[in-house]
Parts: C-alpha cells; sequence; structure tokens
C-alpha cells in the first residue's frame, strides 16, 4: 500500500517585526533593512523552529522539509544543509526534506553534493535532495544573471549526480563548472542516490527538464485548485512522452494547513499568524502590493516565448496569495486551509483526488505564530486528519494506478 | 528601413536612415529597437546630415538571441562580426545608455576605425562611490502597474511626458511589452553582475581611443551619475564633455535636437581632423 505521504514543512520566518511594517516598507525581501534583527529576542529562534520539526517526527510525519532563502523576513535558512545536519542528530523517522539548495547561488556546486552526501549519511540515508534554480529575490540577493541561470542549473544537477554515482576521480568539461578532479567524498549512503526532488511553478522547461532526467517534480506555485490538477496531467504526460512511469509519488505540492477544534476556533487562533505571514513575509514575494520581486522584466529568466505566454494568460488584474485580504478570498485561493479537522480533511481530500498527488508538503507555522499553536495544529492534523487521508489515499492511489505496487520508487517512497 | 544581416548564423536587425559618412548607433533602452520599433526625433535629426545604421543588440527589436552571450567581450565580438558583414570600412559611433557601452569598448578595440565617439547617457564604467542605479529592481512594478521609479531611472522625471508615452503605468501592449522583456535579457546577461552594467577594467582603457569623442549627459541622470560622464571625458584623450540641463538618462529623446547638434559636432571634429591628416579618403 503507497498512502500519501505527509510531510511538515518550515519556513523560518522572522516573527518579529514592528506592527506597522506593512505600512513603512516596500518589501519584506532583499532590502528589507536588517536594523529590524532582535537580536535579544531572537537568540532562541532557530531552537524553537527545530523542536517544532522534531516534535512533527514525533507525531509520524513522513518528513520535515526546510528550504534555502536569503536576505528576507520570509525564511530564515540561507543555508538549510545547517538546519538539515541538526536535525539528523535529533530525529528518527522521517524524511529530511531540503527543497532546496539553490544551485546558481553557489560557486561550485560540488559543495552541494558534498554536504548532501554528508546529511544523507549522517541522517542514515534519509535526505531527500531538493535542488532549485531560486527566484528573483535570490537573483538580486546574490546578482546571478537570470536568462542564462536556467542552463546554469541544469549543468550543476546533472554534475551533482554524476559526482553521487559515477566512479571518480572524472574530468567535468562544462561551460559553467568546468571541473578537473570531481572525486566526490563521501559517497551518500542512499543507492543510486537520494531521490532528487526539482521545484517548478508549472513552466513547461522545468517539467521537460526534470521528466527526461527521472527526477521527481515539485509544484510551488501557490495557485491550487484546476491548476494543480492541470500540472500533474501534463508532468504524467511528458513523463510517458519520456518512456517513464508516472505515478502519484513523481509529484509533490506544498499548502498551508491550521486545523483546531472547529472553523471558527482555527480561524480565531490563526488569525494573527496568517495574516502576518501573508501581508508581511509575502510582500516582495507573491504580492502586488509594493514592489513584487519574483518574476518579471527586471528578472528575465524565461525565455522569451515563455513570457508571451505567460503574458497571454496572466491577467495584470490576477491576484496572489499575498493580495488575498478575507478568509473567504483565502478560502478561494485554496492554499491556506484553515478549519476543523473535518473541513481540513474534506478539502485536502478533494486535492488528492483531483490531482493524485502523492507527496503533501504542509506548512504549519505561519510569520509570527505562537509555538504552541503551531503544535497544536500539529497534533490535531496527525490525529484527526491525516489517519482518514493515509487510508483512503491509498485505496484510491491502488485504483488509479495498479501498477504502483511493484514500482521502486528510487528510495523516494520507502 | 530595416534589414536582416547574418552574424554568426543568426539573424541581426538593421535599420538605416539618411545618406552620407555612416555613423553606427548602438541602442540603449529608451530607444529605438529598446522600447520602440522606429526611429525617434533624435535619430532623424542625426538622418539628416549622416546615414544613421542602427543594429538591434542580439535579442533585441527583431534581432535573434544568442544564447551564448554571457558578458560584454562577447558582444563586443558580435559587433566585430556585424562591422564585418556590414561592409563598412571607416565609420562614426555613437551608442545610449548601456549602448553607448558597448559603443566605448569598441572603440578602444578598432580606434583605427572609428572616427569619432559619441557617448550619451553611457553605463560602463565603474567610479567608487557613484554606483550605477538597480534598473533591474526599478523596472519590478511597484503595487501590480506603478512604473514610476523605472521611469525617474530613465528620465529626468517619473512624470516627464516622453517618459510616460514610453513606459506608461499597467501593462503596455503585448509587442512592447516583449520589445522591453528582450532588452532587458540582453542587459541582464552582460550587466547584471557585478552590479551593474559596467566593465571594470574599461576606464583603465579608455586611452586607446585618440579619435574626437563627445561625451553628453542629462545633468539629472538617475542611472548614471555625473561622475561618470566626467570620467569618460577625462579617460579619453579628445573627449568634449556636454552636460543638458532639465534632462536625465534618456537625454537623446528629452532633448533631441541638442544631442544631435553635439552628436553631428563630433562628427564635424572627425572630419577637420582627417582632412588636416589628409587620410579622408583612404578610409572611406
Amino acid at each position: 500500500m503507497h498512502p500519501v505521504r505527509l510531510f511538515c514543512w518550515h519556513f523560518m520566518a522572522y516573527p518579529y517585526l514592528p506592527s506597522d511594517f506593512d505600512a513603512r516598507y516596500d518589501s519584506g525581501w532583499v532590502t528589507v533593512p536588517n536594523t529590524l534583527w532582535d537580536r535579544e529576542r531572537a537568540g532562541d529562534l532557530y531552537q524553537g523552529y527545530i523542536d517544532q520539526l522534531v516534535y512533527a517526527d514525533e507525531l509520524g510525519f513522513d518528513g520535515m522539509v526546510l528550504n534555502e532563502h536569503h536576505q528576507n523576513i520570509y525564511g530564515l535558512m540561507p543555508s538549510p544543509n545547517i538546519i538539515a545536519a541538526a536535525l539528523t542528530q535529533r530525529t528518527k523517522h522521517g524524511k529530511i526534506v531540503v527543497l532546496g539548495n539553490l544551485l546558481p547561488l553557489h560557486r561550485n556546486p560540488l559543495r552541494v553534493a558534498e554536504e548532501y552526501a554528508m546529511i544523507d549519511n549522517m541522517s542514515g540515508g534519509r535526505l531527500i535532495a531538493g535542488l532549485a534554480i531560486g527566484g528573483g529575490p535570490e537573483a538580486f540577493n546574490y546578482n546571478v544573471p537570470q536568462p542564462q541561470a536556467r542552463d546554469q542549473f541544469w549543468e550543476a544537477v546533472d554534475l551533482i549526480k554524476r559526482a553521487w554515482t559515477e566512479p571518480g576521480p572524472f574530468e567535468h568539461d562544462g561551460k559553467y563548472y568546468p571541473l578537473r578532479y570531481v572525486n566526490l567524498w563521501p559517497q551518500p549512503r542512499q543507492r543510486p542516490h537520494p531521490p532528487i526532488w526539482i521545484p517548478g511553478a508549472l513552466s513547461l522547461e522545468t517539467m521537460e527538464e526534470t521528466a527526461k532526467r527521472g527526477h521527481d517534480y515539485f509544484l510551488s506555485s501557490r495557485a491550487h485548485g484546476p491548476a494543480t490538477q492541470r500540472a500533474a496531467q501534463r508532468f504524467g504526460e511528458i513523463i510517458r512522452r519520456h518512456g517513464g512511469e508516472f505515478h502519484p509519488f513523481r509529484m509533490g505540492l506544498l499548502i498551508s494547513v491550521y486545523v483546531s477544534e472547529s472553523d471558527e476556533q482555527a480561524r480565531a487562533e490563526s488569525r494573527e499568524g496568517v495574516w502576518y505571514f501573508i501581508k508581511n513575509t509575502l510582500k516582495g514575494h507573491l504580492r502586488n502590493h509594493g514592489r513584487m520581486l519574483t518574476f518579471g522584466i527586471g528578472v528575465p529568466s524565461m525565455t522569451v516565448a515563455s513570457y508571451d505566454s505567460f503574458l497571454k494568460n496572466a491577467r495584470p488584474e490576477n491576484k496572489m496569495l499575498g493580495d488575498c485580504d478575507s478568509w473567504e478570498e483565502l478560502d478561494q485561493f485554496g492554499s491556506i486551509i484553515v478549519g476543523s479537522p473535518a473541513t481540513v480533511r474534506k478539502r485536502l481530500w478533494e486535492l488528492i483526488e483531483q490531482a493524485q498527488i502523492g507527496n503533501f508538503l504542509v506548512q504549519f507555522h505561519f510569520g509570527n505564530m505562537e509555538d504552541r499553536l503551531a503544535r497544536k495544529s500539529m497534533r490535531l492534523f496527525a490525529t484527526e486528519v491525516a489517519p482518514a487521508l493515509r487510508r483512503d489515499s491509498a485505496d484510491l492511489f491502488a485504483r488509479s494506478f495498479p501498477a504502483l505496487g511493484d514500482i521502486a520508487m528510487a528510495g523516494a517512497a520507502q | 528601413m530595416s534589414r536582416a544581416l547574418d552574424v554568426g548564423g543568426r539573424a541581426v536587425a538593421v535599420a538605416e536612415t539618411g545618406s552620407g559618412a555612416p555613423l553606427v548607433y548602438l541602442h540603449g533602452f529608451a530607444d529605438i529597437h529598446g522600447s520602440s520599433s522606429d526611429w525617434l526625433p533624435f535619430h532623424r535629426a542625426l538622418a539628416a546630415k549622416v546615414r544613421v545604421v542602427a543594429p538591434a543588440h542580439p535579442g533585441c527589436g527583431v534581432s535573434e538571441e544568442n544564447e551564448e552571450i554571457d558578458t560584454i567581450e562577447d558582444v563586443v565580438f558580435h559587433y566585430l562580426q556585424l562591422l564585418d558583414a556590414l561592409e563598412i570600412g571607416a565609420f562614426h559611433l555613437a551608442g545610449a545608455s548601456i549602448g553607448g557601452w558597448i559603443a566605448a569598448e569598441l572603440a578602444i578595440r578598432l580606434p583605427e576605425r572609428v572616427r569619432s565617439l559619441a557617448l550619451i547617457g553611457a553605463t560602463g564604467l565603474f567610479v567608487p562611490q557613484h554606483p550605477i542605479a538597480d534598473i533591474f529592481m526599478m523596472v519590478q512594478a511597484k503595487n501590480g502597474g506603478d512604473y514610476s521609479d523605472f521611469r525617474h531611472t530613465l528620465f529626468r522625471a517619473a512624470g516627464a511626458p516622453e517618459a510616460l508615452a514610453m513606459f506608461p503605468d499597467g501593462r503596455m501592449p503585448a509587442e512592447r511589452e516583449l520589445l522591453r522583456y528582450r532588452m532587458f535579457r540582453l542587459a541582464s546577461r552582460i550587466g547584471f553582475s557585478p552590479p551593474y552594467l559596467h566593465h571594470r577594467k574599461l576606464r583603465d582603457r579608455l586611452h586607446r581611443f585618440t579619435g574626437p569623442a563627445a561625451v553628453i549627459a542629462g545633468e539629472r541622470d538617475s542611472l548614471v551619475p555625473i561622475a561618470h560622464a566626467r570620467a569618460y571625458a577625462q579617460g579619453l584623450r579628445n573627449a568634449q564633455l556636454k552636460l543638458v540641463a532639465e534632462a536625465g538618462n534618456s537625454v537623446a529623446v528629452e532633448k533631441p535636437g541638442e544631442v544631435a547638434a553635439a552628436v553631428l559636432a563630433c562628427v564635424g571634429r572627425a572630419g577637420a581632423a582627417s582632412a588636416v591628416e589628409g587620410r579622408d579618403n583612404a578610409l572611406q
């Protein structure tokens, strides 16, 4: 049986912004002044956030998810590998999903291959290795020219995989990372290599390149609903075109959840954290108000053809997650689900049933949410939401993908 | 008006107008190929006296994109090939903004073929304490469609009528959006790192160009600090500096007559110089 896998994602937001932050600052990214960092109060932040992830492991989540961001208030992990290393020592069961290291920001991707190999060994083979290209804010953070970034990224992905799988030393004669000696010590624990997840935001180019290489795709888009289902169908078609076999565990998606006893109580308890997350941490990233840096003319990573179709499909008045102003709008957006166990179960089941995606990466902590509330939501989810989703999804996937029982999922689903 | 030339297997669009001695014009952001598919009044003023030859940079306008371009050096080599394809021996050279940078890089490599050099709001130099503004961040609209910071970067003021006509708020027709996108793809390839739009070694190489040069800048340039115009004028052996009042980086759009006159005066200085040296015919 292969039930949906439920992971706990922590962004590690900066929670101590002044209450008038939105009125005073254009962005929570790149230019947000670091004089807002409160040394006294922030000293224990990482410890508290790591403790929450350890709690997720104790609650039986399938894994803990971390990612890389720089110079921002949304996520305080410029190096998620450091948190991952800590988790190797404090967790026992779940996968450690680093989603991912931003390859074009690294001078030499071998460093990523090396650190991931260390984490894989230190965790007893629990690493899921996300490799990501980075978005607009990261382009500004490290001055990464965007037109070349994709090409550079895929060279780095291929180099890392070779370093994990081919006997060394060998020479890599790539355009961006020419190296005479590739000879990785240590080798990762998992064979042939840790699962490789590539995040993408619906672009067909990324799906194509991911499928071609046999890696798994993580949908980082915040637009859920029919778009999610379409993405899964497209990725499935592309995989089959490349002679591969699609099944739900070839894909993952990001969803945010707050669970409490009732819908009303869930809103009341999560109100402060959720709206802090939306209005402050998404400002500059997924919000039109202020200066959005995530994609556009100044960070032209899309090919001209992709930008052309983007202009045709995306209306300027389209809202992003950060533009939601009410609970009703949030509900419609479908990316943040707040409610009773029954409500959350129903909404997630709809997504599983429609999109048939097997990896759900769930954000529980929002912005400045109190520790006790995040833990409460995680606990209720683990005890009152997850069991039904696992049971029903195992049946559904077995019916929809009869071959699933026989498929070795490259370590990812073990 | 426009033709396509083959450079290394890729089509390059070259617009031409006017007659007389050839003047190769390299465009900037608020310019033909950069944001307009047609000539602007400034180019027409030049065309009254010279033959204006204006190629679109690789990937800009209807020129094909070249995925191999990573640095200014790659662009310079592209232009060396294009100049061969154009079959013009000696020529006058002018460039605006990022086009001014490319023009300066070309002039120091081809001092014997470039008869005169006009730099208009040119980027390209590293001047300590006077960084070139972040046009890449400024072109990211505020509040979903407010381009006032972008206009302010390129013009004397965000509310200047020429600025509003070229870069209005909100979304423009796809054709114009794509023109601007293509321009930023090229600018990003060569000028996003180091930040921004310069080549640190250029300044010490400027002395190689000894022909007549005009360095023209708007006094209210928000993209390239005036210190850069002064540095260009100092580094080039035979340069005249012209600062234009009530204009920004797009000084050729804001004050077309004044800038065209300054460029043509520089062209004239070359004519006089070569007549004296008696090499006019040899180089034609």
